[in-house]
């Protein structure tokens, strides 16, 4: 049976490259952002060519999604926040097309978002804005977010200290969920597709006994096209609710 | 596992980092926006739609309640015209009634009066001819000429 690892590996496409004493090289994983990038800009690009008040399914395609994004921005950051919706749409569409086209089969698709590199990196864009968002709003003030209203003065050391790491340790939780939801599908994926051949290639009764995993995985793929849009949506949630931290605090 | 093989990181980071800077810089901004304003400005249409609509209504409300106001004077005022016009033709009828009634007994009287004259002339009449017959079948029976104030009494006595 195939090591169910094995279609994790990064493989260079073409020469490689290096700038600085840093391996550049252009990938298995670079090709697949590439391709959610021209799938997302087409779908952009195509739905708001003309906008019009009566949209086309294109538009509407587009405003469903946008509108989707731009109420849960509402909900949880608050007016405040709609001038990130773009950024949390941003984030969202790209872990949602990245999750989706990593599930075609045949193709030899690859799944960025289950290495926690590109996790890691998508979760620190989100922490960096944060930080950001809240020293230029709120200054020094900003801390003030590690110590809820209404602690008693004896314990605010602890719950100070508690806060702190919970805070720091949000990208790390942030990119963990989503890498560790994509790779145990696809892992979950591999293995019964190996079942499939193992057990499909019994002499006596040959395919007989793989239509069974077969059965499984294709139930699995329903079951990963819902985590796959799951994931993208609790990111963007979460994204949008530590933006609210630094939006207004608490 | 590769995905813990700290070699490919950077390249994976690089390539992340220069896809979503497109993605974000060069696709979202400058398409989404425009999705955004026409959202708005549906929302914004919808709404003054709204606003107009019930505008109208409120005219509508107002033009009604007019209407219905002007619909019960109307019935008012038609309801007073048509008492007075039937106590005004209560009236005439009675004052002709009461005219009427009046030369009708003026007539009545007038006639019984005319039948009394007629009566007593009559009376008179008679009277005048029991005299002529009574001197007639005097003077027959027995030859004379009676005084005429003799057989006034005469008759006097009979009636």
């Amino acid at each position: 049976m195939a090591n169910p690892m094995e279609q994790f590996a990064i493989e260079p496409i073409g020469a490689p490259m290096a700038a600085g004493g840093f391996d550049l090289s252009f990938t298995n994983s670079a090709l697949w952002m590439v391709i959610a990038l021209v799938t997302i800009s087409a779908f952009l690009f195509i739905g708001t060519a003309r906008p019009q008040l009566v949209p086309g399914r294109a538009q509407a395609a587009v405003e469903y999604l946008y509108e989707f994004i731009r109420s849960m921005v509402r909900e949880n950051v608050g007016p405040e926040g709609m001038r990130y919706a773009p950024l949390i749409f941003a984030l969202f569409i790209f872990v949602l097309v990245c999750n989706l086209l990593g599930l075609i089969p045949f193709v030899g698709a690859f799944t960025p978002t289950s290495h926690i590199a590109v996790t890691f990196g998508l979760a620190a864009i989100v922490f960096v804005l944060v930080v950001i968002v809240g020293f230029a709003r709120h200054g020094l003030h900003f801390f003030s977010l590690f110590l809820p209203e209404g602690t008693p003065i004896f314990v605010a050391p602890l719950v100070a200290g508690i806060e702190f790491v919970s805070f720091l340790s949000r990208p790390f939780t942030l990119a963990i969920r989503l890498f560790a939801n994509m790779t145990a599908g696809h892992v979950l994926l591999k293995v019964f597709g190996g079942f499939v051949v193992a057990l499909g290639s019994f002499e006596a009764l040959p395919y007989v006994f793989g239509l069974v995993p077969l059965g499984v995985n294709i139930a699995l793929t329903a079951l990963e096209l819902l985590i796959a849009v799951v994931q993208a949506y609790v990111f963007a949630l979460l994204a949008s609710i530590y933006l609210n931290d630094a939006v207004n605090l608490h | 596992m590769p995905q813990f093989d700290q070699a490919s990181w950077v390249p994976q980071l690089f390539w992340l980092g220069l896809v979503f800077a497109i993605l974000y810089f060069a696709v979202v901004r400058p398409t989404l926006p425009k999705v955004g304003r026409v959202i708005d400005e549906r929302e914004g249409r919808v709404a003054g739609d709204l606003d107009a609509a019930e505008a109208a209504k409120g005219e509508a409300d107002a033009i009604r309640d007019r209407y219905d106001h002007g619909m019960a004077d109307a019935r008012r005022t038609a309801q007073a015209d048509v008492v007075a016009a039937r106590e005004a033709a209560a009236r005439a009828v009675e004052a002709r009634m009461r005219d009427l009634g009046g030369r009708l007994d003026a007539e009545a009287a007038d006639a019984a009066a005319r039948l009394d004259a007629a009566r007593s002339a009559a009376r008179e009449g008679l009277a005048a001819t029991a005299a002529d017959l009574t001197v007639d079948a005097v003077r027959r029976l027995i030859g004379i000429e009676p005084a005429p104030a003799q057989v006034e009494a005469a008759l006097a006595v009979q009636k």
